[in-house]
């Protein structure tokens, strides 16, 4: 699976605050999957997104979204347009 | 609003300019991204994490301060970083950040072999909840009548104080304590919060109080009030009840951006001194419309609108000058039609001329105006704001003046300029001393004294007309918070610029054979206040002088010699024969380059530890001490007064 799968705007944010490139944003990337995706920078992540599609998630939900794919089906299931 | 082109344009401008190590360009382009309100979070940390890369650029090309920064917490702070990091870098710090354990704060406060003690940091900031400093308050409020409110407020305080004791008690880092946030909604409503004696809006208030007040008696140490902050944007949104009751993240991520350049505002002046002068423009700046067309009837000033904008500015000015800063003219005009408008417009003028240290009306260049200011004043151009409507005379000054703040008064929009000019903070300062309100006639004073020098015959006839008194005291009662900003702010008559912490000065006050002085000086014209100060201290036979400093307004008049030989006097009582002074040149302190020369010191070999570019002096106390000069009167100077206090024999 490549990062064309993913939405730009969904990538660049989490290339942002993984620092890493966008190219490497693909579905499967998640928590533990790269060094700097650690529970801090989970929790920066997901502030990051809800502030660029305005949407609010359920805390409990918040540590279920460990991968890119799992991210984005909640900000659709949520009504948020990538 | 940015588009997404131009916000993709300058995140490549800021790649680029880190690529190339060009700190200058990358802080240029991350203020234009960042600018867009609200700045997106991804950009932040895009430009956080290229801010880390070039850290070392930073420092040196742009000279941020770079502050090793521990962060003592009870909450979430992790995901506020980036937000902290940028704004440092904007404001030219940086911030070398780590981030104590959640639940440990107050071991690491009292632990001598704690993380944060060994860490030996610049800078600590303590960020604290309301739960961890008074967690029994909501409860306690909740009746508004409030039985146990004051002593619970009382036992929390003394609280905090046994932390900030203790801590700086073995730690000069300097201190940030943050203050608590007044909750939004409360079971009282909003009625009873605010008319009952004990709501628990009123306790946190009264605790807020009390715990800037503790900051006060604690050295080097500023209380952040974060809840102005929050009610300046907002309460309501302030928070996010359900990130801190998940994550215990004590604000929104909304405000992130808020908060951390409130903390940062907050912490500055632990680390620099403001700026002393701030010069306006007159037409369409101090007052509205041209005055060499309208004339000093047409010009708008006064209570009706729009003059009372203008009126608002002036006042404002009058503000600033109350606690010290200097105000003055550049205008380009004719000096007789601005005196013959301030007589004219009185009535609805804020200000008089005599408000002003100087005026420099004419039509000369600005920039030159401004460079012959700070020569009559003694002052550098980093210390000096100018305010202007015209873009084209902001220009010049930015381009030519770069050292000066430049702020353009917004001539469509007049009511926004005291807006604009209070969100800026190049005049906070955490403390005011008497001197600096004593400031502008001092100022005065030194143009009326360079009058006198001119009709005077031979120099020492006219230091002696000018009947200078200087008062030796201990540094500690100076008062203790004049001398630390003497050591922090003074740069051209400063032998070492070494910038001690309050708690360091204490080390030399109260050591074996130290001696922390500091000197008072008065003559015909005024009172300059404290001006000066010495560090040194006597180990075996050699006193050393760690620091001798001056400030500019009275150099040339003896007293650093009178300095120089009261601080010899003490160390022969504390048994030393050789005196040893140290120069470290910096740009800014030739004028003192020749010093210790001057005063019958001989080279001396630099001591093994010492950094390279420091040059020893030694004199021989044996056969030579330094007199203080004839015209001098010496006060304070009674070895028994004085020795109890500063010098203690070794």
């Amino acid at each position: 699976m490549s990062s064309q799968q993913v939405p730009s705007s969904l990538r660049d944010i989490l290339a942002d605050v993984l620092e890493i490139s966008p190219e490497e944003v693909t579905p499967e990337l998640g928590v533990g999957t790269i060094d700097t995706w650690d529970s801090f920078r989970h929790l920066q992540a997901i502030l990051a997104i809800e502030g660029e599609y305005n949407v609010q998630l359920d805390p409990s939900r918040i540590p279920e979204l460990t991968t890119v794919s799992l991210i984005q089906a909640e900000l659709i299931a949520k009504g948020a347009t990538l | 609003m940015q588009n997404d082109t131009e916000r993709q344009d300058l995140r490549r401008h800021i790649k680029e300019a880190v690529a190339s190590n060009d700190a200058g360009a990358a802080v240029r382009h991350a203020r234009r991204l960042l600018a867009a309100a609200p700045s997106k979070p991804a950009d932040v940390m895009f430009c956080a994490s290229a801010f880390t890369g070039i850290a070392e650029a930073l420092t040196n090309d742009l000279r941020a301060k770079r502050l090793k920064t521990y962060i003592v917490r009870s909450v979430t702070v992790e995901p506020i970083l980036p937000f902290l990091t940028t704004e440092a870098v904007l404001s030219n710090y940086v911030l070398d950040l780590t981030v104590g354990g959640y639940g440990s704060y107050v071991d690491e406060l009292l632990n001598p072999q704690s993380a944060l003690a060994r860490s030996k940091p610049d800078l600590v900031l303590i960020l604290l909840d309301l739960e961890d400093i008074a967690g029994r308050l909501p409860d306690l409020c909740a009746d508004g009548i409030g039985n146990g409110v004051e002593a619970e407020i009382e036992e929390s305080v003394a609280r905090v104080a046994q932390l900030l004791k203790n801590f700086r008690s073995g730690n000069s880092a300097r201190i940030l304590f943050q203050g608590c946030v007044v909750p939004d909604r409360t079971s009282l409503g909003d009625v009873a919060e605010a008319n009952l004696p004990h709501s628990l809006a009123n306790a946190i208030s009264q605790l807020n109080q009390r715990l800037a007040a503790l900051c006060r008696t604690i050295s080097d140490c500023v209380f952040f009030d974060v809840d102005h902050l929050a009610a300046r944007h907002g309460r309501a949104n302030w928070r996010d009840a359900r990130m801190f009751l998940a994550s215990r993240l004590p604000v929104s991520s909304a405000s992130f951006g808020a908060y951390a350049g409130g903390l940062v505002r907050s912490l500055s002046p632990l680390f620099r001194a403001p700026r002393k002068v701030l010069c306006t423009d007159l037409d369409n700046t101090l007052w509205g419309g041209v005055l060499g067309e309208e004339g000093p009837e047409g010009i708008a000033t006064g209570t009706a609108f729009p003059g009372n904008c203008y009126l608002e500015y002036q006042r404002y000015l009058k503000q600033l000058s109350s606690r010290g800063i200097l105000l003055a003219v550049v205008s380009k005009n004719n000096d007789a039609d601005v005196r013959e408008a301030f007589q004219v417009r009185a009535a609805d003028l804020g200000l008089t001329l005599d408000n002003f240290v100087a005026t420099k009306i004419s039509w000369n260049e600005k920039a030159t105006s401004i460079r012959e200011l700070a020569e009559e004043l003694s002052l550098g151009l980093d210390s000096f704001v100018f305010v202007d409507d015209n873009p084209v005379e902001c220009e010049a000054i930015r381009q030519q003046l770069p050292e000066v703040a430049v702020l353009a008064a917004p001539v469509d929009e007049p009511w926004k300029l005291v807006d604009l000019l209070s969100a800026q903070s190049f005049f906070d300062a955490a403390v005011v001393t008497n001197d600096d309100v004593n400031r502008l006639n001092e100022y005065k004073a030194q143009a009326q004294r360079a009058e006198l020098a001119n009709s005077a015959g031979n120099r020492d006839e006219f230091l002696a007309s000018l009947e200078i008194v200087c008062t030796f005291l201990s540094a500690l009662d100076a008062p203790f918070a004049r001398s630390v900003q003497l050591l922090a702010k003074t740069n051209q008559f400063n032998l070492t610029t070494r910038r001690h912490s309050a708690a360091e000065v204490e080390e030399f006050a109260s050591v074996a054979g130290g001696q922390a002085i500091a000197v008072r000086v008065r003559d015909r014209f005024g009172d300059a206040g404290v001006v000066g100060l010495s560090l040194a201290r006597t180990q075996g036979d050699t006193c050393s002088i760690d620091s001798l400093l001056l400030s500019c307004r009275v150099i040339g008049r003896g007293i650093e010699t009178a300095l120089l030989a009261h601080l010899g006097q003490n160390a022969i009582r504390t048994g030393a024969t050789r005196l040893v002074g140290e120069f470290i040149p910096t740009k800014k302190n030739a004028p003192c380059a020749d010093f210790y020369l001057d005063h019958g010191f001989v080279q001396a070999p630099s001591p093994a530890d010492a950094s390279p570019n420091s040059i020893f002096y030694q004199l021989d106390l044996t056969i030579a001490a330094p007199e203080s000069p004839k015209w001098l009167t010496l006060e304070g100077k009674e070895s028994n007064e004085f020795s109890a206090s500063a010098v203690v024999a070794s």
